[in-house]
C-alpha cells in the first residue's frame, strides 16, 4: 500500500509542476515525472507474482510478468523523446521570447498577433 | 513484403504495406538526405514520396475485394502467439480511414511541392505521420494503440512547429504538453485494465471484463474512462479543444489540412474499436455523443468571432468534428447491431470524410490567398480575388475552390457537405442534438459569408496603392497592412519574387483543383457513395442490413426549404455579428483569456466528468 500511496504523491508533484510551474523548463520535468510515476507503478504492480526474472527453461516457476516490463521499455523511450522535442521547442522559445516564463510568452505573441 | 507463392502476396503482407511503404519512403528521404547532393537527392525524395503516399493505394485496392464481401484481415504482427503478440483488424473501417487519410495527405504533400514546406525533415515527419494514421487505423491492441497515438502526436508537434513561426513554436509546445500528459492518463488506464484483465488485446480485455462478477466495477470504469478522455484529446471536442486553433492555425498550410482533416478523426474511429466491445462503452459513446452536439454550437460561435483567418477555419473544424462525434457517439450508444447504429455510423464517417475534402481544400485556398495577399485579418484583408490575379493566376483556380468548399461546409446542395449533413440530422431527427445541429449550421453559414468578404474588392485607397507599383505584387496590401499598424502575417523571402510564384502556381493549383472535383464528385455521387460506406461498414458487423434501407433522400422538399431557411437565417446572423453590439460581443469572446493552465484545467474536468458519469451508470 504504501508504495502505491508514494507513487502517487510521485504523479501529484509532477502534475503540480505542470500546471503549477511558470518556467518551461519545470513544466517539462514535470512531465518526466508523471511518466516516471506511470512506469514505476507498472513495475512494482508487475513484480507482485512471483520474485524470479522470467526466464522460461524447462519448467515454468513463479516469474515475475515480463509483460508490464516490456510495455515500460516502450513507454519510456516514447518519453524520452518527447522530453527532448519539448526541450527543442523550449529552446526555440527562449531563443524567440528572451524568457522561459509561460506567461511572458503568451503576452508576447499575444501582442504579436 | 513476404510473398507466398508465385507472386501473391496475403492479405496480411498487403495490410502492412499500408504502414511499410511510407516509412520506407521516410527512410529513403533520410539516406537522399545523408547520401546524396543536388539533383540526385531530390529526385530521390520526390521518388520516396511518391512510394510512401501513393503505393499504399495499390495495397488498398488490393485488399478490397476482401473488404467488400465482407471479410477482416485479423492477424497478429510477427505470427506470435495472440496471447502475447500485437493484434491487428483490418476492416470496412479501417479501409475507408485509410483511404481517407492517403486522399487529403497526397494532395497535401502537392500543394507542398508550390508552396512549402519543403525538404527532407518535412518530408520524413510527414511520411511517419501518415504511417502513423494508418496503424492506428487498424490496430487492435490497446498498448499498440498506446504507441500509435504517440508516434502521431510527436510527428503532429514537429509538423506544426516547422512553419517557423514564433507563435507556432508556442502552439506545438502547449500542444505537446497537454497531449502528452493526457497520454500519460491513458497508460494509467491501460494499466488498470491489464490488472483486471491480464490482457491486451481488445478482444481479451472485453471478454475478461465481461466475465468478470460485476464487470471489473469501479477500476474499469476509472480506467475506460481515463482512455477515453486521452483520446478526446487528440479528437479536440469540448472541452478538451483548447490546444487546437492555434496549432492548426499556426502550422503551415498543406499540414493545417492534413491536421484538420485527418489526424483529429483517427483517433476518433479508432477509439470506436474498442468502445464497442467493452461494457460501458456504450454510456461513454452516449455522453460524447452530447459533447459533440455541444462542441459543435459552441465551436461555431467562437469561430464567427475570429479575425485570424485560419483561426477561423481552426475553429470550424472543431465545430465539424462535433457533429461527426455526435453523430458518432449516437451510433454507438445505440449499438452497431442496429439499423438506426448504421445509419447513424455512416453518416459519421461520411461527415468527417466530406469535412476532410472540404477543409483541406479550404486551408489551403485560404493560406494560398492570404499569403499573396500579405495579411490574414478578417476585418480589414479584401480584394484577395484581385491579389490573386495579379500573382500570375489565370485560372481563378484558388477563389473557385474557396467558393465550392465555403458552399460545402454551409451545406449548399448539390455539394458534398449538404449530403452528409442531411444525413446525420436525418437519423438525429426528433431529438434534441437535431436542433443544435441545425443551430450551428446556421452559425457556419455566417460564418462564411463572413470570410467571403476578403475576396470581395477592395476600398478605393488601397486600390490606388495597388496600381502605382504593379512590379511589386505583393508589396502594397503588405506596406497598408504596415502603416495602418494592422496585424499582418508578413510573407517573406521567396513569394516576391514572381517567377518563383509563376513556378509555385502549378502544383498549388493542382492540389486544389483535385480536391474541388473531390468535393464535387462526393456531393453528386452522395447517394451511391453512402450506400458504399454502409455496406463497407455494415461488413464490419457483418449483418446485412444494406439492402433493407438505402439511407435518407436528399433532394426532398423539406430539405431544400430547410436549406433556404437556414441560408437566409445565416445571413441575418452576419448582419447581426457585423453590427455593432454584435462585434462588440464577438471582440469580448475572442479575446476571453486563453492560457496554458485552462488546457489543463479543461482535462481535468472533462475526464472527472467522464468518470462519474461512467461510475454512476
Amino acid at each position: 500500500m504504501l508504495e502505491r500511496i508514494l507513487i502517487l504523491l510521485l504523479f501529484l508533484i509532477g502534475f503540480a509542476g505542470i500546471v503549477g510551474m511558470r518556467n518551461i523548463i519545470k513544466k517539462i520535468f514535470g512531465l518526466t515525472i508523471i511518466n516516471s510515476a506511470v512506469v514505476l507503478l507498472f513495475i512494482v504492480e508487475g513484480s507482485r507474482i512471483g520474485n524470479s526474472a522470467p526466464i522460461i527453461d524447462a519448467e515454468i516457476g513463479l516469474v515475475v510478468d515480463p509483460v508490464p516490463q516490456a510495455l515500460m521499455l516502450t513507454a519510456i523511450v516514447i518519453g524520452v523523446c518527447v522530453t527532448a522535442l519539448a526541450l527543442a521547442l523550449a529552446f526555440r522559445l527562449y531563443k524567440a521570447y528572451g524568457s522561459f516564463d509561460i506567461d511572458e510568452i503568451h503576452r508576447q505573441v499575444h501582442r504579436e498577433s | 513484403m513476404k510473398f507466398t507463392g508465385r507472386f501473391t502476396v496475403s492479405p496480411e503482407s498487403s495490410v502492412f504495406s499500408l504502414v511499410m511503404l511510407p516509412l520506407l519512403g521516410a527512410a529513403l528521404v533520410m539516406l537522399a538526405k545523408a547520401f546524396l547532393k543536388g539533383r540526385m537527392a531530390a529526385g530521390m525524395q520526390f521518388t520516396a514520396m511518391l512510394v510512401g503516399l501513393f503505393g499504399p493505394w495499390l495495397a488498398l485496392l488490393y485488399t478490397f475485394p476482401l473488404v467488400w464481401s465482407g471479410l477482416t484481415v485479423e492477424g497478429v504482427i510477427g505470427n506470435w502467439s495472440g496471447v502475447v503478440g500485437i493484434t491487428f483488424q483490418f476492416d470496412g473501417l479501417a479501409w475507408l480511414i485509410n483511404a481517407l487519410g492517403y486522399t487529403v495527405a497526397g494532395a497535401a504533400w502537392i500543394y507542398s511541392l508550390g508552396a512549402g514546406p519543403r525538404g527532407p525533415v518535412f518530408s520524413s515527419v510527414f511520411l511517419i505521420q501518415t504511417a502513423a494514421l494508418a496503424a492506428t487505423a487498424m490496430t487492435a491492441d490497446i498498448f499498440n494503440l498506446f504507441v500509435c497515438l504517440e508516434v502521431l502526436g510527436i510527428a503532429s508537434y514537429v509538423l506544426v512547429a516547422s512553419s517557423e513561426k514564433n507563435g507556432a513554436f508556442l502552439a506545438s509546445f502547449s500542444y505537446l504538453m497537454v497531449s502528452a500528459s493526457s497520454m500519460v492518463f491513458f497508460l494509467a488506464g491501460l494499466f488498470g485494465l491489464y490488472r483486471l484483465t491480464g490482457s491486451l488485446s481488445y478482444s481479451g480485455i472485453s471478454q475478461a471484463l465481461l466475465a468478470l462478477p460485476d464487470q471489473g466495477g469501479g477500476l474499469a470504469a476509472i480506467s475506460l474512462s481515463l482512455i477515453i478522455a486521452a483520446v478526446a484529446m487528440r479528437v479536440a471536442m469540448m472541452p478538451l479543444y483548447g490546444w487546437l486553433p492555434d496549432a492548426h492555425a499556426l502550422a503551415p498550410h498543406a499540414v493545417s489540412a492534413v491536421l484538420s482533416g485527418v489526424l483529429i478523426k483517427t483517433p476518433l474511429f479508432a477509439l470506436s474499436r474498442i468502445m464497442l466491445i467493452v461494457p460501458l462503452g456504450a454510456a461513454a459513446a452516449q455522453l460524447l455523443g452530447y459533447a459533440g452536439a455541444a462542441t459543435a454550437i459552441v465551436a461555431v460561435l467562437v469561430a464567427l468571432s475570429q479575425k485570424d483567418a485560419k483561426r477561423l477555419l481552426a475553429y470550424h473544424s472543431i465545430s465539424q468534428i462535433g457533429y461527426v462525434v455526435c453523430a458518432w457517439g449516437a451510433a454507438l450508444d445505440l449499438g452497431m447491431d442496429t439499423m438506426a447504429g448504421q445509419h447513424l455510423m455512416t453518416a459519421a464517417f461520411l461527415h468527417a470524410f466530406y469535412h476532410a475534402l472540404f477543409k483541406g481544400l479550404l486551408f489551403l485556398s485560404i493560406g494560398t490567398s492570404t499569403d499573396r495577399a500579405g495579411s490574414r485579418n478578417v476585418y480589414t484583408l479584401r480584394g484577395a480575388a484581385s491579389t490573386l490575379r495579379q500573382s500570375g493566376e489565370r485560372l481563378p483556380i484558388t477563389l473557385l475552390s474557396f467558393i465550392i468548399a465555403a458552399l460545402a461546409i454551409s451545406a449548399i446542395p448539390p455539394l458534398n457537405g449538404y449530403a452528409s449533413k442531411i444525413a446525420i440530422t436525418y437519423s438525429l431527427k426528433g431529438s434534441w442534438q437535431y436542433w443544435v445541429l441545425s443551430a450551428a449550421s446556421i452559425g457556419t453559414i455566417a460564418s462564411f459569408i463572413k470570410l467571403s468578404r476578403i475576396f470581395w474588392p477592395q476600398p478605393a485607397r488601397i486600390r490606388l496603392m495597388a496600381t502605382e507599383e504593379p512590379s511589386a505584387v505583393f508589396m502594397p496590401s503588405v506596406a497598408t497592412a504596415r502603416h495602418s499598424g494592422l496585424p499582418a502575417q508578413i510573407v517573406p523571402g521567396p513569394m516576391t519574387d514572381t517567377s518563383a510564384v509563376k513556378r509555385a502556381n502549378l502544383p498549388v493549383g493542382i492540389s486544389q483543383a483535385m480536391l474541388a472535383l473531390a468535393c464535387v464528385a462526393s456531393g453528386l455521387a452522395a447517394p451511391w457513395l453512402y450506400g458504399f460506406v454502409l455496406r463497407l461498414l455494415d461488413s464490419a458487423a457483418s449483418l446485412g442490413f444494406t439492402s433493407l434501407n438505402p439511407g435518407p433522400a436528399l433532394y426532398t422538399a423539406d430539405n431544400l426549404l430547410k436549406t433556404l431557411y437556414m441560408v437566409l437565417a445565416g445571413f441575418v446572423l452576419f448582419r447581426l455579428a457585423v453590427s455593432a453590439l454584435g462585434s462588440r460581443l464577438l471582440s469580448l469572446v475572442r479575446d476571453r483569456h486563453r492560457g496554458f493552465h485552462g488546457l489543463f484545467l479543461s482535462f481535468a474536468v472533462g475526464l472527472s466528468v467522464l468518470c462519474v458519469w461512467l461510475l454512476l451508470v
